[in-house]
């Protein structure tokens, strides 16, 4: 008994402390480094603030780097589809456009009725645009691991992006910059588990919290009234109680999926945001 | 053609370091391309620090599994730190299989592959609860296990066929 024992920590020391041919540290140092440095991430010290912004820029633009050639099949891939689907949009576009034109008469006119209604009430749009912060920037990066959600975007503290700034991609919600480096930020995105916003729901006075669920494009609506049903095409806003985001940014539709169920979806899709607009939360088209 | 050996030669002595820090950048972002396979994603990058600290652990030295741990945290945006932890557990296990195992086959090495994958993940999981503010998505990590574990007996085959394929060149 005594023996095995013996050998069982041979066997562990062997393993902990052994250097290879090659190996200038033993696993021991190693694992201890990691743990130290897992302890000064989570401790914030100031030291460690610069250091990791700077191994995030250095990293992130090394990803942006080694993932053109993934990029690359990605876009071939999405030329020789569009190729082949481009005439029959075509012949559906002339046809809207021929619609649009319509209705663009119909909405000049009555552009000018509302302006000269507003003259006449007193109103007027023109607040708070001075102060809005828009700076476009081009995704790099978009992960979908299995434990965050995010994009990482090419613009950082350098063009004054903030912790909390909002995301939009189409003029959709996306989600918020949760981490800023000099040259580069991340988004989490509305779909992560830990993305939790203030939202109203179409020709109703219901107030509830959109959740990410970690799927795809689906979002979950968490403190509904227990009464309430949603019904299926129904648009999502926000509320704007968070006293951050603007009120009235469409953000999800509800959907009735193939089994008859009304699921939730966000309106911007992720996966097709190349270029997206950071605010500080009061977007205006 | 000598210069095209030698390259094949590096490139083939130097795969298994490529292959790490490429998926170390790349992991997720290859998946994307195959979205109707996502449902099969796996971590490739245990099976290859399991293979080669089990079979060569001169190939994969614990230095270059810390440097693409430390890569892999601050693509996905964790505490760093956090990968490099379960990689090295994960070669710690594996290093001390191997000085316990005197006859190896691949069953035993697939059997083995399990405690190794759940001490890996246990640290991670571990780190990311309480050093960390970020939910989790536990039956994704468990899936990710399953296949990771499922598909082991390929890459043992694959990976075993390339390292004949750079002895030959060699030779």
């Amino acid at each position: 008994m005594p023996d095995s024992r013996d050998d069982f920590i041979i066997a562990i020391r062997y393993a902990l402390l052994k250097k290879g041919v090659k190996q200038k540290f033993s696993l021991f140092f190693l694992i201890l480094l990691s743990i130290i440095i897992i302890i000064l991430d989570r401790s914030s010290l100031s030291v460690m603030l610069p250091v990791r912004s700077v191994l995030n820029d250095l990293v992130y633009q090394a990803v942006a780097i080694s993932s053109l050639p993934g990029k690359s099949v990605r876009y071939l891939s999405q030329v020789t589809h569009q190729h082949f689907t481009t005439y029959n949009q075509n012949k559906s576009l002339q046809e809207e456009i021929i619609k649009l034109k319509n209705d663009q008469f119909n909405d000049s006119f009555l552009k000018t009725e509302n302006k000269n209604l507003k003259k006449i009430l007193s109103l007027t749009n023109d607040r708070f645009l001075e102060e809005d912060i828009f700076i476009t920037a081009k995704v790099i990066l978009d992960q979908e691991s299995p434990y965050l959600k995010s994009l990482l975007i090419n613009k950082g503290s350098k063009y004054k992006i903030l912790k909390g700034m909002t995301a939009f991609s189409e003029n959709a919600l996306i989600g918020t910059i949760v981490e800023t480096n000099y040259l580069t930020s991340r988004v989490l995105l509305l779909t992560d588990l830990n993305s939790k916003i203030p939202v109203i729901i179409q020709n109703s006075n219901i107030n509830a919290i959109l959740s990410g669920s970690g799927n795809k494009r689906e979002l979950i609506l968490d403190y509904l009234p227990d009464q309430f049903k949603l019904e299926p095409d129904q648009i999502i806003f926000t509320s704007g109680k968070d006293g951050y985001l603007a009120a009235g940014i469409p953000v999800a539709q509800s959907y009735l999926n193939k089994k008859n169920e009304v699921v939730i979806k966000t309106i911007a899709d992720p996966d097709q945001a190349l270029i997206i607009f950071v605010t500080n939360g009061q977007f205006h088209k | 053609m000598k210069i095209f050996y030698k390259i094949k030669e590096i490139l083939f002595s130097y795969f298994p370091l490529i292959l790490l820090y490429f998926l170390s950048f790349n992991s997720f972002e290859l998946l994307k391309e195959f979205h109707n396979l996502i449902i099969f994603s796996f971590d490739l990058q245990m099976i290859l620090i399991y293979f080669y600290v089990l079979k060569y652990p001169d190939e994969l030295t614990p230095g270059h599994i810390f440097i693409a741990g430390i890569i892999n945290d601050t693509v996905i945006g964790i505490p760093l730190g956090t990968s490099s932890l379960s990689y090295l557990v994960l070669s710690f296990f594996t290093s001390y299989i191997r000085n316990v195992t005197i006859r190896t086959k691949m069953l035993v090495e697939w059997a083995t592959f399990i405690p190794a994958l759940f001490l890996a993940n246990f640290v991670y999981f571990i780190i990311i609860n309480n050093f960390s503010n970020l939910s989790f998505y536990y039956f994704e990590l468990l899936r990710n296990s399953f296949f990771t574990f499922l598909f082991f007996p390929i890459f043992y085959y694959l990976f075993n066929f390339l390292l004949k394929s750079n002895s030959k060149i060699k030779d």
